[in-house]
């Protein structure tokens, strides 16, 4: 059944059955990028992303079909982070300071050390960067899906991209051969 | 799809880290957690719509039209307020009313 389906069905009868199968189909990329967004306090992330599913079903009628459920989906969730982050210190918008460039010392021929600290990294990306890598390079949005999410500009989302890569690369330099991990 | 960068190895390391997140519950969670959906989708737009219908009766009903002075544009300009006062009520009213329909045709819960 699509989402089409699925979404029609809750629409027509609010079936909560259907309405479960799309959260079970998007709960997994949802939280994983809520997850990110909070710096990895899944716990936060999870109530988020509850709180995201809960508003996709009060405004389910407000959904045209035009973007790809999931876009619609992190839209909501992004809102919900932001909300959040307006409040919280520690979920500021500022990148972490980069005076720990190159600070992956140890065992940089491991590829598990690398995914490790790639995830450090992502962690200290300015998060409109981190959330529009994740958002483009790990859940496969296209940019203009990721300008639609975020709000913003086109032009902005590519930069954010590109910036944010660049700061990966530089942060993961020691590890020569990342290509191959 | 983003394809000048599909190429890149960060890419490709960014591609394999987005593990999938196991539900545990997670789905239980949210679909226990889900208010009526209907009832929040119509029912305070609604009531905006009711209550500028009301209004707008009252309005028709109850505001003195008789008694108003003709529109004057001296009174306008000099700002006499004594001449305005009956028009400046009209005007409140009527952009009550606009204001409560528009909000009511928008909402967004």
């Amino acid at each position: 059944m699509t989402d089409a389906d699925l979404i029609a069905r809750v629409l027509s009868s609010e079936d909560q059955n259907a309405f479960a199968e799309l959260v079970r189909r998007y709960q997994s990329p949802v939280r994983a990028f809520l997850a990110r967004m909070t710096r990895g306090d899944t716990h936060l992330a999870d109530d988020l992303a509850q709180e995201t599913f809960v508003k996709a079903w009060r405004k389910l009628h407000t959904y045209r079909g035009s973007a790809r459920f999931s876009t619609w989906l992190f839209g909501i969730a992004v809102n919900e982070f932001r909300s959040v982050a307006r409040q919280r210190k520690d979920l500021a918008l500022e990148e972490v300071e980069e005076s720990q460039d190159g600070a992956a010392q140890p065992a940089r021929e491991s590829v598990s050390q690398l995914r490790l600290d790639l995830t450090e990294s992502l962690k200290r990306l300015h998060s409109n960067e981190r959330a529009a890598i994740v958002l483009c390079c790990q859940n496969g949005l296209t940019h203009e899906e990721a300008a639609q999410v975020l709000e913003c500009p086109l032009g902005t989302v590519k930069t954010n991209v590109l910036r944010g890569k660049e700061k990966l690369k530089r942060w993961l330099a020691g590890y020569q051969d990342y290509e191959r991990a | 799809m983003n394809a000048p960068e599909e190429k890149d190895p960060m890419d490709t390391l960014l591609h394999e880290q987005n593990a999938y997140v196991d539900d545990n519950g997670f789905t239980a969670r949210v679909i226990a957690a889900l208010p009526p959906r209907r009832y929040r989708a119509w029912l305070r737009p609604a009531l905006l719509l009711g209550a500028a219908a009301i209004a707008t009766a009252l309005a028709i009903r109850w505001l003195t039209w008789e008694s108003l002075p003709p529109l004057d544009l001296s009174a306008l300009l000099s700002l006499d307020f004594q001449a305005l006062t009956p028009w400046m009520s009209v005007l409140l009213v009527a952009a009550s009313i606009t204001w409560a329909v528009v909000a009511a045709v928008q909402w967004d819960d």
